[in-house]
């Protein structure tokens, strides 16, 4: 128990808040309660350690020995793999501690990736990257499974992350479609459902909240090719599904900070309709551009789907009165590009409105829940909005300045009602 | 999951972590002990890979081939078939997407472009690893090999079996370039 947590017991029992009786009682609670938790420290040293060595081998291998011969290189290959294997081995039959399981997972993890990469040099084997990594991540990440590994499962997304991008953006050849990058994620979704249901405050699924929201965002752009006027729309959609996901029951009771699908989803519905406020954009995506049979159709329908999906599962579970305008704006952005998108003014118009109404319903939210930063979230969604009409040089100085006077009013009167009603609500409290 | 399940998971994930670089080995080692070796004229050129470590790209002489065929894309899989030239060094005599009946060795290499009957390609085995404080002075070697026309070309050996292609060795002025890059100046 930490120290600081007595002085503020001594503290209390000082003040007269506790009976020195009752001081003992909480401390007693606290000790038992801590024996029954893992070390922290000694597994955090423990995976850092196994982290450390693993990727010193994998740096040492690197330098490539020329003065062995190819036999000594390839035992030299194996040894690391052997010994990770015997001791995840026996982590695993003998059921040992966590501590045991994530550092031996965490050695093995990289001594596999030492032994695939000593062999390719050994060999000149000409595999690109992106078929190094590949073959390490289907290596790997079954592990995760057997020895329910924290650290195995967010290597594993990173590298599937890094196998995406070098494949999609960075191999020069020709660049190819990650397909295998959505099985990866499939693979891991059920180990992150498992956490969710079982311990949704640990500090590992926030790691996982914030995560796999970030992979998705970027291995998304290795799935648009050519088609690229599509790309928007793809991402609109993803983070639509991640604002719903966020919105799930399941994470009902967690933290606004903690739930990174729900403000990476957002953010990154916001920035994207914001863009799409500009008419400039609706010029260069016209639908008629689009060639329909290809990766990025097949991707945009089924991102479409899932978040469909996802959306009708939680009016199931939570009803319909509690869906917010953030939820469906992918679904608005969709509908009104399907129907508008040759109407010139119109659909431009419309997302305005849409952007501006997802500003006014982040500042009801923040007002209602007294929370200081969705609101000013709110406020700076309809203040950049603002400043964004402002560059629209058509748009007449008359209506710019009645924009500009509406938003400043609303800005006083936002602040004024809540710091009133927080005022009131004080008050009630202290009565009490 | 019960220890038991657990246990023969892990042997299976075991038994293929061990198999797939062993896999790897045989395949190469089959190629080098039984392939034919053939000389293939190249440049080394010296880049990085962040897991595998330092190794010189080496572009070879051998990568067009004319042909009246002009369905050749970019990115497309091909086969090159090579047999010796005089000199001893191996050149493309057929080029095929799928594997054709010719009593010839054959490499794998990806198209390029096609461009006026000519198809631009690059063999597959463009890899050579090497300890990382020669891999530049490798790429430097060869710059200073290829000004000197007195000296040998640089080539690379490659042992090839049913397309299976393994490199053994880069030669420069004649000794393994490993060896080339320790010679005293």
């Amino acid at each position: 128990m930490s120290s600081k947590f007595n002085k503020e017991l001594q503290v209390l029992i000082r003040d007269k808040v506790i009976s020195p009786e009752l001081a003992d009682k909480i401390e007693r609670y606290y000790a038992t309660k801590n024996i029954e938790r893992p070390n922290r420290l000694f597994m955090i040293f423990g995976v850092f350690g196994a982290l450390l060595i693993g990727s010193g081998i994998i740096l040492m291998l690197a330098h490539n020995w020329d003065d062995f011969t190819r036999l000594t290189k390839t035992i030299l290959a194996f040894i690391p793999l052997i010994i990770g294997q015997i001791l995840t081995g026996y982590s695993v039959l003998k059921n040992k501690s966590v501590t045991w399981k994530e550092a031996s997972g965490t050695f093995l993890f990289f001594s596999v990736g030492a032994a695939i990469s000593l062999v390719s040099q050994i060999y000149n084997i000409p595999g690109k990257l992106s078929s190094f990594l590949l073959t390490w991540i289907v290596l790997c990440l079954p592990l995760l499974y057997v020895l329910r590994s924290h650290v195995i499962t967010l290597l594993s997304i990173v590298l599937s992350t890094y196998y995406a991008v070098e494949l999609g953006f960075w191999n020069h050849w020709s660049i190819k479609v990650p397909w295998l990058y959505i099985i990866f994620m499939i693979a891991i979704i059920p180990y992150y459902y498992r956490l969710l249901t079982k311990n949704i405050s640990s500090n590992a699924v926030t790691i996982f909240n914030w995560l796999l929201p970030m992979s998705g965002t970027i291995a998304l752009g290795a799935f648009v090719g050519a088609s690229d006027d599509l790309g928007f729309i793809m991402y609109i959609i993803l983070f639509g599904l991640f604002y719903n996901i966020g919105k799930l029951p399941v994470f009902a009771e967690t933290r606004t900070a903690r739930n990174g699908f729900l403000i990476i989803g957002s953010l990154g519905t916001v920035v994207l309709l914001m863009i799409f406020t500009f008419q400039l954009m609706w010029d260069e995506l016209l639908p008629g551009r689009f060639v329909y049979d290809n990766q990025e159709m097949y991707i945009t329908l089924g991102l479409l789907v899932v978040s469909i999906l996802v959306f009708g599962y939680t009016i199931f579970k939570k009803g319909i009165k509690t869906i917010t305008l953030f939820q469906v704006a992918f679904m608005v952005f969709i509908g009104v590009y399907a129907i508008f998108f040759a109407s010139g003014i119109l659909p431009v118009i419309i997302i305005n409105i849409l952007v501006f109404a997802l500003g006014i319903s982040a500042i009801k939210i923040g007002a209602n829940k007294f929370n200081f930063a969705i609101l000013n979230y709110g406020l700076l969604i309809v203040s950049i909005l603002i400043i964004c009409r402002f560059f629209d040089t058509d748009m007449s100085f008359i209506l710019r300045g009645i924009l500009f006077i509406a938003v400043g009013v609303g800005f006083f009167l936002t602040n004024y009602i809540m710091l009133k009603q927080q005022g009131s609500n004080n008050q009630k409290n202290r009565k009490r | 999951m019960k220890v038991i399940y657990a246990c023969i998971v892990f042997a299976i994930i075991a038994i293929a972590q061990i198999g797939v670089p062993l896999k790897m080995i045989y395949d190469n080692e089959d190629a080098l002990q039984f392939g034919t070796a053939y000389k293939f004229k190249t440049q080394p050129i010296d880049p990085t890979d962040p897991f595998r470590g330092k190794y010189i790209t080496l572009r070879y002489e051998m990568d067009s081939f004319k042909t009246e065929d002009t369905t050749y894309v970019r990115g497309d899989n091909i086969k090159v078939y090579i047999e010796n030239d005089d000199q001893g060094f191996a050149q493309a005599v057929a080029i095929s997407k799928e594997e054709i009946a010719i009593k010839k060795e054959y490499v794998e290499a990806r198209v390029q472009s096609y461009y006026n009957g000519t198809v631009r390609f690059e063999l597959v085995f463009d890899r050579f690893y090497m300890e990382e404080t020669k891999a530049y002075a490798a790429e430097r070697a060869y710059t200073e090999v290829n000004s000197d026309s007195t000296k040998d070309t640089v080539y690379a050996l490659v042992r090839i079996k049913k397309g299976n292609a393994v490199i053994e060795d880069v030669i420069i002025a004649g000794i393994p370039i490993q060896e080339y890059v320790e010679l005293p100046d």
